[in-house]
Protein backbone atom coordinates (compact mmCIF):
# COMPACT_ATOMS: atom_id res chain seq x y z
CA UNK A 1 0.00 0.00 0.00
CA UNK A 2 1.08 3.56 -0.53
CA UNK A 3 2.31 5.86 1.91
CA UNK A 4 0.02 8.67 3.30
CA UNK A 5 2.88 10.63 5.00
CA UNK A 6 6.29 9.69 5.57
CA UNK A 7 9.19 11.17 8.09
CA UNK A 8 12.75 11.16 6.82
CA UNK A 9 15.62 11.58 9.05
CA UNK A 10 13.77 14.52 11.34
CA UNK A 11 16.08 16.54 13.40
CA UNK A 12 15.13 19.16 15.51
CA UNK A 13 16.71 21.30 18.48
CA UNK A 14 16.01 23.75 20.94
CA UNK A 15 18.93 25.58 21.91
CA UNK A 16 21.33 22.79 23.33
CA UNK A 17 18.19 20.66 23.68
CA UNK A 18 17.39 17.74 21.05
CA UNK A 19 13.84 17.36 20.77
CA UNK A 20 13.98 14.91 17.79
CA UNK A 21 17.20 13.21 16.61
CA UNK A 22 17.22 11.11 13.20
CA UNK A 23 13.52 10.30 13.24
CA UNK A 24 11.83 8.38 10.39
CA UNK A 25 8.42 6.82 10.18
CA UNK A 26 5.70 5.79 7.54
CA UNK A 27 2.16 5.71 7.85
CA UNK A 28 -0.44 4.10 5.51
CA UNK A 29 -4.42 5.48 4.59
CA UNK A 30 -6.42 4.31 7.11
CA UNK A 31 -3.61 3.50 9.80
CA UNK A 32 -3.88 4.47 13.75
CA UNK A 33 -0.70 5.08 14.41
CA UNK A 34 0.77 5.81 18.26
CA UNK A 35 3.27 8.11 19.32
CA UNK A 36 4.29 7.00 23.16
CA UNK A 37 6.66 8.74 25.67
CA UNK A 38 7.05 10.37 28.73
CA UNK A 39 6.81 14.15 28.66
CA UNK A 40 9.74 15.45 27.22
CA UNK A 41 10.51 12.57 25.06
CA UNK A 42 9.67 14.72 21.85
CA UNK A 43 6.17 13.50 20.84
CA UNK A 44 4.54 16.55 20.61
CA UNK A 45 7.75 18.18 18.52
CA UNK A 46 6.97 15.05 16.27
CA UNK A 47 3.18 15.72 16.11
CA UNK A 48 4.00 19.50 15.22
CA UNK A 49 6.12 18.57 12.42
CA UNK A 50 4.45 15.74 11.08
CA UNK A 51 1.17 18.30 10.75
CA UNK A 52 3.54 21.17 9.18
CA UNK A 53 3.09 23.24 12.33
CA UNK A 54 7.31 23.46 12.99
CA UNK A 55 9.60 23.56 10.58
CA UNK A 56 12.10 20.62 11.07
CA UNK A 57 16.08 21.56 11.13
CA UNK A 58 16.80 18.61 9.30
CA UNK A 59 14.44 15.87 6.92
CA UNK A 60 11.61 16.04 5.39
CA UNK A 61 8.07 14.89 5.52
CA UNK A 62 6.44 13.74 2.40
CA UNK A 63 2.50 14.03 1.83
CA UNK A 64 1.58 11.23 -0.73
CA UNK A 65 5.44 11.42 -1.92
CA UNK A 66 5.51 15.69 -1.76
CA UNK A 67 7.84 17.04 0.34
CA UNK A 68 5.75 19.43 2.89
CA UNK A 69 8.52 22.24 2.02
CA UNK A 70 7.93 22.59 -1.22
CA UNK A 71 4.08 23.44 -0.71
CA UNK A 72 4.53 26.72 0.12
CA UNK A 73 2.73 28.36 3.25
CA UNK A 74 -0.74 28.97 0.60
CA UNK A 75 -1.48 25.43 -0.17
CA UNK A 76 0.24 23.89 3.51
CA UNK A 77 -2.58 25.94 5.11
CA UNK A 78 -5.04 24.97 3.13
CA UNK A 79 -4.00 21.25 3.15
CA UNK A 80 -4.57 22.08 6.92
CA UNK A 81 -8.06 23.32 7.18
CA UNK A 82 -9.74 20.41 4.90
CA UNK A 83 -7.38 17.62 4.34
CA UNK A 84 -5.77 17.54 7.29
CA UNK A 85 -7.22 17.68 10.84
CA UNK A 86 -5.62 18.44 14.23
CA UNK A 87 -7.39 17.81 17.86
CA UNK A 88 -5.57 19.47 20.92
CA UNK A 89 -5.44 18.41 24.26
CA UNK A 90 -7.12 21.81 25.18
CA UNK A 91 -10.40 22.34 23.51
CA UNK A 92 -10.65 25.77 24.39
CA UNK A 93 -7.61 26.59 22.91
CA UNK A 94 -8.88 25.41 19.71
CA UNK A 95 -12.32 26.34 19.61
CA UNK A 96 -13.92 30.02 19.64
CA UNK A 97 -15.53 30.14 23.04
CA UNK A 98 -17.94 32.94 22.10
CA UNK A 99 -18.90 31.67 18.73
CA UNK A 100 -21.83 29.11 18.85
CA UNK A 101 -21.11 25.41 18.37
CA UNK A 102 -22.91 25.65 14.66
CA UNK A 103 -20.26 28.84 13.95
CA UNK A 104 -17.44 26.59 15.35
CA UNK A 105 -18.24 23.36 13.20
CA UNK A 106 -18.92 25.66 10.47
CA UNK A 107 -15.69 27.40 10.56
CA UNK A 108 -13.90 25.06 8.40
CA UNK A 109 -16.51 25.06 6.17
CA UNK A 110 -16.55 28.55 5.43
CA UNK A 111 -12.28 29.08 5.41
CA UNK A 112 -12.73 26.26 2.58
CA UNK A 113 -15.38 28.39 0.80
CA UNK A 114 -18.99 27.01 1.93
CA UNK A 115 -21.06 30.11 1.36
CA UNK A 116 -24.20 29.08 1.62
CA UNK A 117 -25.65 29.51 5.68
CA UNK A 118 -28.40 26.85 5.51
CA UNK A 119 -26.31 24.56 4.20
CA UNK A 120 -23.88 25.30 6.87
CA UNK A 121 -26.24 24.66 9.31
CA UNK A 122 -27.30 21.12 8.14
CA UNK A 123 -23.94 19.83 8.54
CA UNK A 124 -23.39 21.46 11.91
CA UNK A 125 -26.30 20.03 12.98
CA UNK A 126 -25.50 16.41 11.67
CA UNK A 127 -22.01 16.99 13.20
CA UNK A 128 -23.29 17.93 17.08
CA UNK A 129 -25.38 14.37 16.27
CA UNK A 130 -22.46 12.23 14.99
CA UNK A 131 -20.63 13.05 18.01
CA UNK A 132 -23.39 12.27 20.47
CA UNK A 133 -24.26 16.07 21.27
CA UNK A 134 -27.30 17.67 21.64
CA UNK A 135 -28.51 19.14 17.90
CA UNK A 136 -30.68 21.31 19.95
CA UNK A 137 -27.61 23.37 21.65
CA UNK A 138 -26.73 24.04 17.77
CA UNK A 139 -26.70 27.81 18.88
CA UNK A 140 -25.18 27.42 22.21
CA UNK A 141 -21.89 29.06 23.40
CA UNK A 142 -19.31 26.65 23.96
CA UNK A 143 -18.31 28.24 27.01
CA UNK A 144 -21.34 26.43 28.74
CA UNK A 145 -19.80 23.18 28.01
CA UNK A 146 -18.31 20.70 30.00
CA UNK A 147 -14.37 19.53 29.60
CA UNK A 148 -16.15 16.42 27.58
CA UNK A 149 -18.30 17.73 25.57
CA UNK A 150 -16.26 20.88 24.48
CA UNK A 151 -13.62 17.75 22.99
CA UNK A 152 -16.92 16.25 21.47
CA UNK A 153 -17.08 19.74 19.63
CA UNK A 154 -13.36 20.15 18.68
CA UNK A 155 -14.22 16.31 17.30
CA UNK A 156 -16.58 17.70 14.94
CA UNK A 157 -14.98 20.99 14.18
CA UNK A 158 -12.18 19.36 13.01
CA UNK A 159 -13.80 16.07 11.29
CA UNK A 160 -16.57 18.45 9.73
CA UNK A 161 -14.25 18.74 5.99
CA UNK A 162 -13.54 14.67 6.44
CA UNK A 163 -10.05 15.18 6.49
CA UNK A 164 -7.43 12.25 5.60
CA UNK A 165 -5.16 12.68 8.64
CA UNK A 166 -6.16 13.81 12.25
CA UNK A 167 -3.41 14.58 14.62
CA UNK A 168 -4.54 13.85 18.17
CA UNK A 169 -2.60 15.21 20.82
CA UNK A 170 -3.80 13.65 24.27
CA UNK A 171 -7.31 14.16 22.78
CA UNK A 172 -8.06 12.60 26.12
CA UNK A 173 -6.05 14.71 28.45
CA UNK A 174 -7.51 16.25 31.64
CA UNK A 175 -10.84 14.30 31.44
CA UNK A 176 -11.96 11.83 34.15
CA UNK A 177 -11.87 8.57 33.55
CA UNK A 178 -15.67 8.01 32.32
CA UNK A 179 -15.69 10.70 30.01
CA UNK A 180 -12.33 9.61 28.89
CA UNK A 181 -13.70 6.26 27.98
CA UNK A 182 -16.67 7.79 25.93
CA UNK A 183 -14.09 9.85 24.30
CA UNK A 184 -12.61 7.07 23.30
CA UNK A 185 -14.98 5.47 22.00
CA UNK A 186 -16.55 8.07 20.18
CA UNK A 187 -12.86 8.45 18.41
CA UNK A 188 -12.56 4.85 17.99
CA UNK A 189 -16.02 4.42 16.42
CA UNK A 190 -15.40 7.49 13.72
CA UNK A 191 -11.84 6.80 12.64
CA UNK A 192 -13.16 3.45 11.52
CA UNK A 193 -16.24 4.44 9.87
CA UNK A 194 -14.86 7.28 8.44
CA UNK A 195 -11.45 5.19 7.40
CA UNK A 196 -9.43 8.14 8.60
CA UNK A 197 -5.43 7.79 9.22
CA UNK A 198 -4.70 9.01 12.42
CA UNK A 199 -1.47 10.08 14.59
CA UNK A 200 -2.28 10.07 17.78
CA UNK A 201 0.29 11.18 20.90
CA UNK A 202 -0.37 9.93 23.98
CA UNK A 203 1.52 9.04 27.42
CA UNK A 204 -1.30 6.65 28.56
CA UNK A 205 -0.48 2.89 27.68
CA UNK A 206 -4.21 2.31 27.81
CA UNK A 207 -5.40 4.56 25.11
CA UNK A 208 -2.49 3.53 22.36
CA UNK A 209 -3.87 -0.20 23.30
CA UNK A 210 -7.32 0.83 22.32
CA UNK A 211 -6.79 3.03 19.70
CA UNK A 212 -3.30 2.17 17.74
CA UNK A 213 -2.35 -0.67 15.16
CA UNK A 214 1.17 0.43 15.71
CA UNK A 215 3.35 1.99 18.27
CA UNK A 216 6.49 4.09 18.26
CA UNK A 217 8.05 4.31 21.80
CA UNK A 218 10.12 7.46 21.90
CA UNK A 219 12.83 8.56 24.32
CA UNK A 220 14.93 11.64 24.54
CA UNK A 221 13.80 12.60 21.10
CA UNK A 222 14.79 9.25 19.50
CA UNK A 223 12.79 6.45 18.41
CA UNK A 224 13.90 3.56 20.65
CA UNK A 225 11.21 0.89 19.35
CA UNK A 226 8.71 0.52 16.95
CA UNK A 227 6.03 -2.31 15.87
CA UNK A 228 2.19 -3.35 16.24
CA UNK A 229 0.88 -2.85 18.83
CA UNK A 230 -0.06 -5.81 20.60
CA UNK A 231 3.73 -7.13 20.29
CA UNK A 232 5.30 -3.67 21.11
CA UNK A 233 3.35 -4.02 24.36
CA UNK A 234 3.00 -8.14 25.38
CA UNK A 235 6.53 -8.65 23.90
CA UNK A 236 8.62 -5.03 24.82
CA UNK A 237 11.85 -5.40 23.71
CA UNK A 238 13.70 -2.34 24.79
CA UNK A 239 14.77 -2.04 28.04
CA UNK A 240 12.63 1.87 28.27
CA UNK A 241 9.43 0.53 26.82
CA UNK A 242 9.45 -2.45 29.35
CA UNK A 243 10.00 0.64 32.23
CA UNK A 244 6.91 2.25 30.60
CA UNK A 245 4.97 -0.95 29.99
CA UNK A 246 5.29 -2.08 33.85
CA UNK A 247 4.55 1.16 35.24
CA UNK A 248 1.00 1.21 33.89
CA UNK A 249 -1.34 0.92 37.25
CA UNK A 250 -2.93 -2.16 37.37
CA UNK A 251 -6.95 -1.16 37.31
CA UNK B 1 -1.82 82.43 6.76
CA UNK B 2 2.02 83.37 7.57
CA UNK B 3 4.35 80.97 9.12
CA UNK B 4 2.56 77.63 7.36
CA UNK B 5 2.90 75.83 4.36
CA UNK B 6 0.34 75.32 1.90
CA UNK B 7 -2.39 73.34 3.54
CA UNK B 8 -0.09 72.54 6.75
CA UNK B 9 1.90 69.91 6.29
CA UNK B 10 5.32 70.65 4.82
CA UNK B 11 6.19 69.58 1.49
CA UNK B 12 8.53 66.59 2.87
CA UNK B 13 5.56 64.95 4.13
CA UNK B 14 2.86 65.58 1.61
CA UNK B 15 5.70 63.72 -0.89
CA UNK B 16 5.99 60.96 1.90
CA UNK B 17 2.15 60.69 1.77
CA UNK B 18 1.46 60.90 -1.70
CA UNK B 19 4.09 58.00 -2.54
CA UNK B 20 2.00 55.77 0.11
CA UNK B 21 -1.41 56.81 -1.76
CA UNK B 22 0.44 55.97 -5.15
CA UNK B 23 1.03 52.49 -3.65
CA UNK B 24 -2.67 52.19 -2.48
CA UNK B 25 -4.02 53.04 -6.03
CA UNK B 26 -1.96 50.40 -7.37
CA UNK B 27 -2.94 47.77 -4.69
CA UNK B 28 -6.49 48.20 -4.67
CA UNK B 29 -7.84 47.69 -1.02
CA UNK B 30 -4.41 47.02 0.32
CA UNK B 31 -3.09 48.78 3.57
CA UNK B 32 0.04 50.92 2.93
CA UNK B 33 1.95 52.10 6.48
CA UNK B 34 3.11 55.83 6.34
CA UNK B 35 4.53 58.16 8.35
CA UNK B 36 1.51 59.90 9.81
CA UNK B 37 2.03 63.48 11.63
CA UNK B 38 0.98 64.81 14.64
CA UNK B 39 -2.38 66.82 13.40
CA UNK B 40 -3.63 69.97 15.61
CA UNK B 41 -7.06 67.74 16.13
CA UNK B 42 -7.03 64.79 18.44
CA UNK B 43 -7.13 61.02 17.26
CA UNK B 44 -10.56 59.70 15.96
CA UNK B 45 -11.59 62.79 14.33
CA UNK B 46 -9.89 62.74 11.20
CA UNK B 47 -6.30 62.96 11.52
CA UNK B 48 -6.00 60.18 8.78
CA UNK B 49 -8.24 61.96 6.69
CA UNK B 50 -6.84 65.39 6.81
CA UNK B 51 -3.50 64.18 6.04
CA UNK B 52 -4.78 62.77 2.75
CA UNK B 53 -6.22 65.62 2.01
CA UNK B 54 -4.02 67.73 2.60
CA UNK B 55 -1.09 65.95 0.36
CA UNK B 56 -4.04 66.05 -2.86
CA UNK B 57 -5.50 69.04 -1.94
CA UNK B 58 -4.18 71.92 -5.10
CA UNK B 59 -5.26 75.92 -4.87
CA UNK B 60 -7.75 75.26 -7.90
CA UNK B 61 -9.26 72.49 -5.54
CA UNK B 62 -12.72 72.66 -4.00
CA UNK B 63 -13.25 71.08 -0.60
CA UNK B 64 -16.89 69.74 0.78
CA UNK B 65 -16.66 68.11 4.31
CA UNK B 66 -18.80 66.29 6.17
CA UNK B 67 -19.09 64.40 9.22
CA UNK B 68 -22.40 61.62 9.54
CA UNK B 69 -23.93 63.19 6.22
CA UNK B 70 -23.84 66.90 7.50
CA UNK B 71 -21.68 69.77 6.60
CA UNK B 72 -22.99 71.95 9.08
CA UNK B 73 -21.50 69.32 12.47
CA UNK B 74 -18.02 70.51 14.80
CA UNK B 75 -16.22 68.10 12.56
CA UNK B 76 -16.79 69.54 9.47
CA UNK B 77 -17.06 72.89 10.46
CA UNK B 78 -13.62 72.59 11.63
CA UNK B 79 -11.80 70.67 8.99
CA UNK B 80 -13.31 72.97 6.75
CA UNK B 81 -12.15 75.80 7.77
CA UNK B 82 -8.76 74.49 8.70
CA UNK B 83 -8.22 73.86 4.73
CA UNK B 84 -9.69 77.59 4.45
CA UNK B 85 -7.32 79.52 6.47
CA UNK B 86 -4.14 76.86 5.60
CA UNK B 87 -4.54 76.46 1.84
CA UNK B 88 -7.34 79.20 0.93
CA UNK B 89 -9.27 76.94 -0.75
CA UNK B 90 -12.85 77.51 -1.72
CA UNK B 91 -15.02 75.95 0.05
CA UNK B 92 -18.78 74.29 -0.75
CA UNK B 93 -21.50 72.79 1.20
CA UNK B 94 -22.76 70.95 -2.10
CA UNK B 95 -21.42 67.69 -3.76
CA UNK B 96 -21.82 67.83 -6.92
CA UNK B 97 -19.24 71.34 -6.56
CA UNK B 98 -16.72 70.12 -4.75
CA UNK B 99 -13.50 68.27 -6.49
CA UNK B 100 -12.19 66.89 -3.34
CA UNK B 101 -14.89 65.70 -0.40
CA UNK B 102 -13.39 64.41 2.75
CA UNK B 103 -16.35 62.03 4.68
CA UNK B 104 -16.28 60.82 7.97
CA UNK B 105 -19.17 58.18 8.19
CA UNK B 106 -20.79 58.68 5.16
CA UNK B 107 -20.94 58.86 0.83
CA UNK B 108 -23.12 61.29 -0.75
CA UNK B 109 -26.65 60.30 -1.90
CA UNK B 110 -25.51 62.55 -5.22
CA UNK B 111 -23.45 60.01 -7.28
CA UNK B 112 -19.49 61.52 -7.66
CA UNK B 113 -18.15 61.89 -10.52
CA UNK B 114 -14.88 60.49 -12.31
CA UNK B 115 -13.52 64.34 -11.68
CA UNK B 116 -13.73 63.99 -8.01
CA UNK B 117 -11.63 62.30 -4.97
CA UNK B 118 -13.79 61.02 -1.83
CA UNK B 119 -11.74 60.89 1.13
CA UNK B 120 -12.70 58.61 3.78
CA UNK B 121 -11.51 59.22 7.77
CA UNK B 122 -10.70 55.73 9.31
CA UNK B 123 -10.71 54.66 12.81
CA UNK B 124 -9.77 51.24 12.20
CA UNK B 125 -8.38 49.93 8.82
CA UNK B 126 -7.74 46.52 9.43
CA UNK B 127 -11.21 44.81 8.98
CA UNK B 128 -9.77 41.06 10.90
CA UNK B 129 -9.25 42.57 13.65
CA UNK B 130 -12.12 41.08 15.48
CA UNK B 131 -10.95 37.96 14.11
CA UNK B 132 -7.14 38.02 14.16
CA UNK B 133 -5.72 40.06 16.86
CA UNK B 134 -2.40 39.45 15.99
CA UNK B 135 -1.24 42.39 13.41
CA UNK B 136 1.22 40.40 11.76
CA UNK B 137 -0.84 36.99 11.83
CA UNK B 138 -3.40 39.81 10.09
CA UNK B 139 -1.20 40.95 7.45
CA UNK B 140 -0.33 37.32 6.78
CA UNK B 141 -3.74 36.24 6.30
CA UNK B 142 -4.02 39.12 3.86
CA UNK B 143 -0.98 38.09 1.93
CA UNK B 144 -2.51 34.27 1.10
CA UNK B 145 -6.17 35.62 0.78
CA UNK B 146 -7.05 33.92 4.08
CA UNK B 147 -10.63 34.87 4.40
CA UNK B 148 -13.18 32.55 4.56
CA UNK B 149 -13.37 32.80 8.92
CA UNK B 150 -14.98 36.31 8.15
CA UNK B 151 -17.94 34.73 7.20
CA UNK B 152 -17.90 33.02 11.24
CA UNK B 153 -18.58 36.36 12.51
CA UNK B 154 -21.36 37.18 9.45
CA UNK B 155 -23.04 33.47 10.31
CA UNK B 156 -22.96 34.17 14.10
CA UNK B 157 -25.16 37.28 13.48
CA UNK B 158 -27.52 35.36 11.28
CA UNK B 159 -27.90 32.65 13.97
CA UNK B 160 -28.88 35.36 16.73
CA UNK B 161 -30.28 37.85 14.90
CA UNK B 162 -31.76 36.18 11.81
CA UNK B 163 -30.01 38.70 9.35
CA UNK B 164 -26.41 39.56 9.38
CA UNK B 165 -26.39 42.45 11.79
CA UNK B 166 -23.74 44.77 10.83
CA UNK B 167 -25.29 48.10 10.16
CA UNK B 168 -21.72 50.23 9.65
CA UNK B 169 -18.36 49.08 8.52
CA UNK B 170 -19.54 45.97 6.97
CA UNK B 171 -16.57 44.25 5.03
CA UNK B 172 -16.07 44.38 1.18
CA UNK B 173 -14.13 42.45 -1.26
CA UNK B 174 -12.06 44.59 -3.20
CA UNK B 175 -11.16 43.99 -7.08
CA UNK B 176 -11.80 40.12 -5.74
CA UNK B 177 -8.89 40.17 -3.99
CA UNK B 178 -8.16 42.16 -0.42
CA UNK B 179 -10.50 42.18 2.32
CA UNK B 180 -10.98 45.88 3.28
CA UNK B 181 -13.09 48.24 5.92
CA UNK B 182 -15.17 50.83 4.41
CA UNK B 183 -14.89 52.67 7.48
CA UNK B 184 -17.40 53.42 9.31
CA UNK B 185 -20.16 54.15 6.69
CA UNK B 186 -23.54 52.52 7.03
CA UNK B 187 -23.96 49.41 4.82
CA UNK B 188 -26.86 51.47 3.07
CA UNK B 189 -23.78 53.17 1.47
CA UNK B 190 -21.51 50.48 0.42
CA UNK B 191 -23.20 49.35 -3.02
CA UNK B 192 -22.37 53.05 -3.55
CA UNK B 193 -18.60 52.36 -3.76
CA UNK B 194 -19.04 49.82 -6.50
CA UNK B 195 -17.50 50.46 -9.63
CA UNK B 196 -17.86 54.59 -7.97
CA UNK B 197 -16.26 57.05 -10.53
CA UNK B 198 -14.56 58.86 -8.12
CA UNK B 199 -11.67 57.99 -6.45
CA UNK B 200 -11.53 56.80 -2.72
CA UNK B 201 -8.72 57.19 -0.69
CA UNK B 202 -8.77 56.05 3.06
CA UNK B 203 -7.06 57.74 5.71
CA UNK B 204 -6.36 56.09 9.12
CA UNK B 205 -4.42 58.26 11.34
CA UNK B 206 -4.00 56.59 14.65
CA UNK B 207 -3.48 53.42 12.91
CA UNK B 208 -0.70 55.76 10.14
CA UNK B 209 -2.26 52.82 7.23
CA UNK B 210 -3.89 54.37 3.60
CA UNK B 211 -5.73 52.60 1.47
CA UNK B 212 -7.52 53.13 -1.40
CA UNK B 213 -10.42 52.34 -4.51
CA UNK B 214 -9.31 53.47 -7.54
CA UNK B 215 -12.37 54.38 -10.30
CA UNK B 216 -14.22 52.15 -11.83
CA UNK B 217 -13.23 48.81 -9.33
CA UNK B 218 -15.55 45.90 -8.17
CA UNK B 219 -16.09 46.26 -4.45
CA UNK B 220 -18.26 43.55 -3.12
CA UNK B 221 -20.01 43.24 0.31
CA UNK B 222 -19.34 39.85 2.05
CA UNK B 223 -22.55 37.46 2.62
CA UNK B 224 -24.25 34.31 2.39
CA UNK B 225 -25.81 32.72 -0.81
CA UNK B 226 -29.37 32.20 0.97
CA UNK B 227 -28.54 35.36 3.21
CA UNK B 228 -27.52 37.81 -0.04
CA UNK B 229 -25.66 41.57 1.43
CA UNK B 230 -28.91 43.57 2.04
CA UNK B 231 -28.30 47.40 2.32
CA UNK B 232 -30.36 48.31 5.70
CA UNK B 233 -32.39 51.90 5.59
CA UNK B 234 -35.24 53.00 7.52
CA UNK B 235 -38.62 52.46 6.87
CA UNK B 236 -39.54 56.17 6.82
CA UNK B 237 -39.71 59.12 4.16
CA UNK B 238 -37.76 61.92 5.41
CA UNK B 239 -40.04 64.59 7.27
CA UNK B 240 -37.64 67.45 5.63
CA UNK B 241 -37.87 66.39 2.32
CA UNK B 242 -40.48 63.67 1.84
CA UNK B 243 -37.22 61.65 0.38
CA UNK B 244 -37.67 57.76 0.11
CA UNK B 245 -34.49 56.63 -1.37
CA UNK B 246 -31.89 58.46 0.66
CA UNK B 247 -30.29 57.30 4.07
CA UNK B 248 -31.91 58.27 7.20
CA UNK B 249 -31.21 59.45 10.83
CA UNK B 250 -33.54 59.19 13.60
CA UNK B 251 -33.78 62.40 15.68
CA UNK B 252 -35.45 62.92 18.59
CA UNK B 253 -37.05 66.10 19.04
CA UNK B 254 -38.33 66.60 22.48
CA UNK B 255 -38.91 64.90 25.78
CA UNK B 256 -42.26 63.55 25.21
CA UNK B 257 -40.58 60.65 22.91
CA UNK B 258 -41.48 62.84 19.95
CA UNK B 259 -39.13 62.03 17.13
CA UNK B 260 -38.78 62.57 13.54
CA UNK B 261 -36.59 61.11 10.46
CA UNK B 262 -34.45 63.20 8.16
CA UNK B 263 -32.05 62.38 5.72
CA UNK B 264 -28.57 62.26 7.40
CA UNK B 265 -27.33 64.14 3.88
CA UNK B 266 -28.15 67.67 4.17
CA UNK B 267 -26.86 69.00 0.90
CA UNK B 268 -29.04 66.53 -0.78
CA UNK B 269 -31.95 67.25 1.46
CA UNK B 270 -31.78 70.75 0.75
CA UNK B 271 -31.55 70.50 -3.16
CA UNK B 272 -34.38 68.73 -3.09
CA UNK B 273 -36.65 71.25 -0.91
CA UNK B 274 -35.24 74.11 -2.82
Amino acid sequence: MSLLLEARALQKNYGRITALADVSLNLRPREILAIVGESGSGKTTLLNVLAGRIAPDAGEVFYNGAPLSALGELKLRKLQRSRWGFIQQDPRAALRLDVSAGGNIGERLMAAGARHYGEIRATARQWLNAVEIDPERLDDMPKFFSGGMLQRLQIAATLVTEPEIVFMDEPTGGLDVSVQAKILDLIRGLVRRLGLAVVLVTHDIGVARLLADRLIVMRHGRIVETGLTDQVLDDPHHEYTQLLVSSVLPA
Amino acid sequence: MDGYNFAYLDEQTKRMIRRAILKAVAIPGHQIPFAGREMPLPYGWGTGGIQVTAAIIGPDDVLKVIDQGADDTTNAVSIRRFFARTAGVRTTTKTAEASVIQTRHRIPETPLRADQIIVYQVPMPEPLYKLEPSRAAAKRRHALADYGEMHVKLYEDITRFGRVAVAYDHPVMVNERYLMSPSPIPAFDNPKMHMMPALQLFGAGREKRIYAVPPFTEVKSLDFEDHPFHPGRAEQKCALCGGTKSYLDEIVIDDQGGRMFACSDTDYCESRRA
